[in-house]
């Protein structure tokens, strides 16, 4: 018999016995007593002995069917968490999924987590992908456990498999109802062979005990008490920090400094000078001028009295403003065609009436609350990397080459992160971190300043889009042409700043459509900045601009926002490729077949979140309500916003719906924890968000201005929530939460006031 | 009277050749004015319980309210950002015990005349004597001190606060005499 | 220069620029990681610390501002993490990232000591200095209600 299950809601109990705690309806309490800390990674991780070596066994012995599971003797599971934790829960996720496939009691989990290490497989989180992209095969992982386990108990007991069970941390052998602990069959089950995956039954979904439960926070303890540690947490002897003088335009260098100053403040110790980069920039270091010091406050003093004048370099003349207007100018005229339904020239010309408008969304910043920081310490051709970063792999692959070493010589462990919305994915940090720790011959940690985190981030693309509606004569809508201009990510890595095909993968290919005629053409656009990705991408324009536009000719032919949705949607249907009128869409990386452009499930969240909101009665004294819906990373979002003016005459956001569908999910809580997170996420966006460039450099340095994010006394009073039930594959969770919100605001606003805003950020139009 | 540019104040001598007394008296304080609305004092004179900020007077940013007696709510205290003198790097403005003004004392919004009239009146003022409000402008070395050292690239008071002691002080000889409603500068 | 300041009950004597941010004393000097930095100009709250008993943004306080004084930071503000805020935010699942969440306990801590029952409107001027980009707002307000509902 387990111990008490710790991870049952108190709510459950309390259900049964038909009680509530303090009058209140649980939503997502859960007994305290049931958070254990897990292990903090800060901590050098216990090695997670690999499968097969004799020598390794005697190390630690027991079951080590892959290099995710150890069962020891003792009956302690160990589960490596090979993704990075950064707010979405995944630690209490995704070892928790594969600990109900096992049939572990979570109470005898510890939870490591995982160094960067090809071995693990894909480690990038980022793309909504922890729980999508590998969900089966994390399932298989612990099912393997589970085979080898049974066939251990089954030897010792001279009976079949088939008749064991394994839950709750033992095999139970069901005709006789004898039982094993995890522990006691370990040693035996690690000396059997270990199955090959395609073997390995996966257990029927309603076996899995904790499968779309809200499952605790298992690091909250760690959380509240200061204890969980972050990149800058680590404390090695001898550690230097660096704070270092990047150049302000992409590009730029320095052309001469002065370290003199610099090293005359206490505690400074070396000023070094930090080559530029070539071109493809990818992860590189910055270039600039770096000084070392004792302490994180001499190293900001000492870079405060550096002297030095850069040489701009090929960006000096990126200029937001005068950049508007290439976009603009982009998507005025015809373009490379990516999505072709019908004709739409025709079908335009001969239109009854044309709906036309233009959107635009400036580069937007991370602002995650941690700035990046890494810590490398070199050591001959040999480097050890802490670091709150989102690619493990790709930190080993950049400190490698700036080292001038292999990967597998470099290891990266990974912190908490304190935010990441794609900056962490970046390696440059590390590979500032490890040139640094070269020259210098000890540890070194490169300290961001939250200026450095701003001026030296890689930005969201700025965008144009343009979008052309054709209705006849009764108003139905019968051409829609989509012009898109914006700088792709690719540029970073070597490939062209005109977006290719695939990006439009995001929000324009799979936009489900029943419009006869369809166009979508894509712009030139050349890149003068690092671009990167920021939570959910392409997604936050192209929903910005669709979910506008669909408003925009609601009120053009005086209809129904939500009926103009369904009717350009159409009926339930998984669209084809030539449905969509497209040769390819890469889906964001899985099969078209597992994941469908279903028009039906955009459709159900657009009704579920009407209905939820009161959509019918939305016409009232004071406050008005918008819609959007988008389709990202798989799942489907449809969010309703509402908003009031205030007594102080500026425009705040009182309530938000969201319905969201993403198939399966693992831990409910965590899905809903991102969805609020989403929402203020995408108010910011939508309200405050939004970086300039003057020669080249980014104009914002902290939390205001462009940099301001939305605070607690702005947050909408109540945020409701609607989880689609669902059986089908798991879909992202941790992005397609944000698109729809700042178009539903926009949308809301022009209800409130009849202002329509095309441009970002809402601020720059109206008090908010 | 000749023109001044905008960073500089006249000096009391250049109010001689106003032959009246009231009205030089008057065109004194207006003068004085010129200190008083730049957006360096009265960002925290405000008429309501929000600070200003910059250049623009915005609402201060993070969100901060007066509280129970001028110094902000829990948690968003003055003191809790604000330190006692300027800082460099942090771009913090501070003197000792920075705090907002009282609400009876707003200047937001308010004519010369109408700040004039509140600065006399003992029931608005702190129950200061006219001597008093010469040696508070001209000698505080605080929040009074600070608003022409106001630190990183915020633009100072106009003038110099020995300058708006003298201007004070021979407004209040001249018989504290109050603006006209109408005049603004 | 000497300075002594009495860190969660322990004095401690140390030899550091008075103008050295007590972020930095802590943090780097003392080793008490607990309290983060997130913006160094006080627009974040990450840095948030009690300064007998008061509010403080640390990142901005020079330290000389402490000598002969109280600080608690998060390590402090209870042996196991049992201060109801603490308790609340574990039992709602409150943090996500986590890394503003030492700052708002300590903003709410300062703020249930002198309003046991806050009203939305005083949670929301406390709070709003303290800034949370994973957006746990909703929940931040639920908890300290929570933990002001008396439960010991």
């Amino acid at each position: 018999m387990s111990a008490s299950p710790l991870l049952i809601p108190r709510r459950s109990f309390l259900r049964a016995l038909n009680l509530t705690v303090g009058g209140i309806a649980l939503g997502y309490y859960f007994p305290v007593e049931a958070q254990r800390p897990t292990n903090e990674p800060g901590k050098p991780a216990a090695p997670k002995p690999v499968a097969g070596s004799q020598a390794v066994e005697a190390r630690a012995p027991g079951l080590n069917p892959n290099v995710f599971i150890h069962v020891g003797p003792d009956g302690t599971v160990t589960i490596v968490c090979h993704r990075s934790e950064m707010g979405q829960g995944i630690r209490s996720s995704l070892p928790v999924l594969i600990a109900d496939e096992l049939g572990a009691d979570m109470a005898h989990v510890t939870i490591v987590q995982g160094d960067g290490d090809k071995a693990y497989g894909d480690q990038n989180t980022d793309g909504s992908n922890s729980i999508r992209g590998i969900y089966e095969d994390m399932r298989r992982v612990g099912a393997t456990a589970r085979v080898m386990l049974i066939a251990a108990a089954a030897q010792r007991w001279s009976v079949r498999a088939e008749d064991c069970v394994a839950l709750d941390h033992t095999v139970t052998h069901r005709p006789t109802g004898r039982t094993l602990g995890f522990g006691e069959l370990a040693l035996a089950a690690g000396k059997l062979k270990v199955p090959p995956a395609r073997e390995v039954v996966l257990r029927p979904v309603s076996e899995l005990p904790h499968l779309g439960k809200p499952l605790p926070l298992l690091d909250a303890p760690a959380y509240v008490s200061g204890k969980a540690v972050y990149g800058a947490d680590i404390r090695l002897p001898g550690m230097l920090t660096a704070v270092i003088a990047r150049p302000p335009a992409v590009g730029g260098k320095v052309a001469r400094f002065d370290g003199t100053r610099a090293l005359a403040v206490p505690g400074v110790r070396k000023v070094i000078e930090v080559p530029a980069p070539k071109p493809p920039y990818g992860f590189q270091p910055w270039g600039g001028v770096a000084v070392v010091a004792d302490n994180t406050w001499a190293a900001m003093r000492g870079r405060a009295a550096l002297n030095v004048t850069w040489d701009e370099g090929p960006n000096a003349g990126y200029d937001s403003d005068a950049y508007r207007q290439v976009l603009a100018k982009a998507v005025s005229v015809a373009g490379r065609v990516a999505r072709k339904v019908g004709d739409t020239e025709s079908a335009l010309k001969s239109a009854a009436r044309i709906v036309e408008a233009e959107y635009h969304v400036p580069h937007l910043p991370h602002m995650q609350m941690e700035p990046v920081v890494a810590v490398a310490h070199v050591d001959g051709d040999r480097c050890e990397v802490w670091a709150p970063t989102q690619n493990p792999q790709a930190a080993q692959t950049e400190v490698a080459r700036v080292l001038g070493t292999t990967p597998e010589k470099v290891r990266v462990h990974v912190t908490f992160l304190g935010g990441g919305f794609g900056r962490k994915s970046k390696a440059d940090f590390c590979s500032e971190a490890a040139f640094l720790s070269r020259r210098l011959g000890g540890p070194v940690r490169v300290q961001f300043t939250r200026e450095d985190d701003v001026r030296h981030d890689y930005v969201n693309a700025v965008s144009a889009n343009r979008l052309t509606a054709g209705l006849d004569a009764n108003g139905r809508v019968v051409a829609w042409r989509h012009r898109t201009a914006f700088p792709s990510i690719s540029s970073t890595f070597g490939g062209k700043g005109t977006p290719g095909n695939d990006d439009l993968q995001q929000g324009v290919l799979d936009l489900a459509l029943a419009v006869p005629n369809v166009t979508a053409e894509i712009g030139e656009a050349e890149a003068h900045t690092r671009i990167g990705w920021l939570r959910s991408v392409y997604n936050i324009f192209q929903g910005f601009a669709i979910g506008s536009f669909v408003d925009e000719i609601a009120n053009a032919k005086s209809a129904d926002p939500r009926d103009v949705w369904l009717e350009i949607i159409g009926p339930p249907r998984k669209m084809s490729l030539s449905d969509l009128g497209v040769e390819r869409l890469p889906n964001y990386g899985q099969p078209l077949e597992q994941h469908p452009v279903d028009a039906g499930r955009l459709r159900n969240v657009i009704e579920r979140v009407t209905r939820a909101a009161g959509w019918d009665q939305r016409r009232q004294r004071g406050r008005a309500l918008g819609l959007a819906a988008h389709r990202s990373f798989l799942s489907y979002t449809a969010v309703v916003a509402s908003v009031v003016k205030r007594a102080n005459g500026t425009i705040g956001v009182e309530d938000v719906w969201m319905s969201f569908d993403a198939g399966t999910v693992v831990n409910s809580d965590r899905v809903r924890a991102q969805l609020e997170g989403a929402v203020i996420f995408g108010m910011s966006l939508a309200m405050y968000g939004g970086i300039t460039m003057k020669r080249g450099a980014i104009q914002q340095d902290n939390f205001r201005g462009g940099g301001r994010i939305v605070r607690i006394n702005e947050a909408p009073r109540r945020t409701t929530l609607d989880l689609v039930e669902s059986t089908a594959a798991p879909g992202g969770v941790g992005e397609p939460g944000v698109p729809p919100v700042a178009p539903a605001i926009a949308n809301a606003i022009f209800a409130l006031t009849g202002t329509r805003i095309r441009e970002l950020p809402l601020i720059n139009s109206l008090s908010v | 009277m000749p023109p001044v540019p905008d960073n500089q104040l006249r000096a009391v001598t250049d109010f001689s050749v106003i032959a009246d007394t009231k009205a030089r008296s008057q065109a004194l304080f207006v003068e004085a004015s010129r200190v008083f609305l730049h957006p360096r004092c009265a960002n925290c004179h405000p008429d309501g319980d929000v600070p200003a900020q910059g250049m623009e007077m915005i609402s201060h940013q993070p969100p901060v309210t007066r509280g129970p007696d001028n110094h902000g709510v829990v948690g968003m205290e003055c003191a809790g950002c604000h330190q006692d003198r300027n800082l460099a790097q942090a771009r913090v403005p501070g003197a000792p015990d920075w705090h907002l003004a009282p609400r009876e004392m707003a200047w937001v919004g308010k004519t010369p005349h109408q700040i004039c009239e509140q600065l006399k009146d003992l029931k608005r003022n702190g129950g200061k004597s006219l001597e008093a409000i010469v040696e508070h402008n001209a000698r505080d070395k605080a929040l009074v001190a600070w608003g022409w050292s106001p630190g990183h690239d915020r633009e100072p008071a106009p003038g110099t606060q020995e300058q708006l002691g003298a201007i004070v002080a021979a407004w209040v000889q001249t018989g504290a005499e109050c603006p006209r409603e109408e005049v603004r500068r | 220069m000497s300075i002594t300041i009495r860190v969660n009950g322990t004095p401690q004597q140390l030899e550091v620029d008075p103008e050295m941010p007590l972020l930095w004393v802590l943090r780097d000097v003392l080793g008490l990681t607990g309290t983060k930095y997130g913006c160094g100009e006080a627009l974040c709250g990450a840095c948030t610390v009690h300064l007998n008993g008061q509010v403080v943004r640390s990142c901005v306080t020079p330290v000389r501002r402490a000598a002969g004084a109280d600080v608690v930071t998060i390590e402090g503000l209870s042996p196991n993490a049992e201060h109801p805020l603490q308790k609340a935010w574990v039992e709602l699942g409150v943090p996500q990232c986590g890394f503003c969440q030492a700052g708002q306990l300590m903003t709410a801590a300062a703020l249930l000591k002198k309003h046991p029952r806050p009203t939305d409107e005083q949670i929301d001027q406390s709070m709003a200095g303290n800034l949370c980009r994973c957006g746990t707002y909703t929940r931040i307000r639920d908890a300290i209600k929570r933990a002001a509902g008396g439960r010991q």
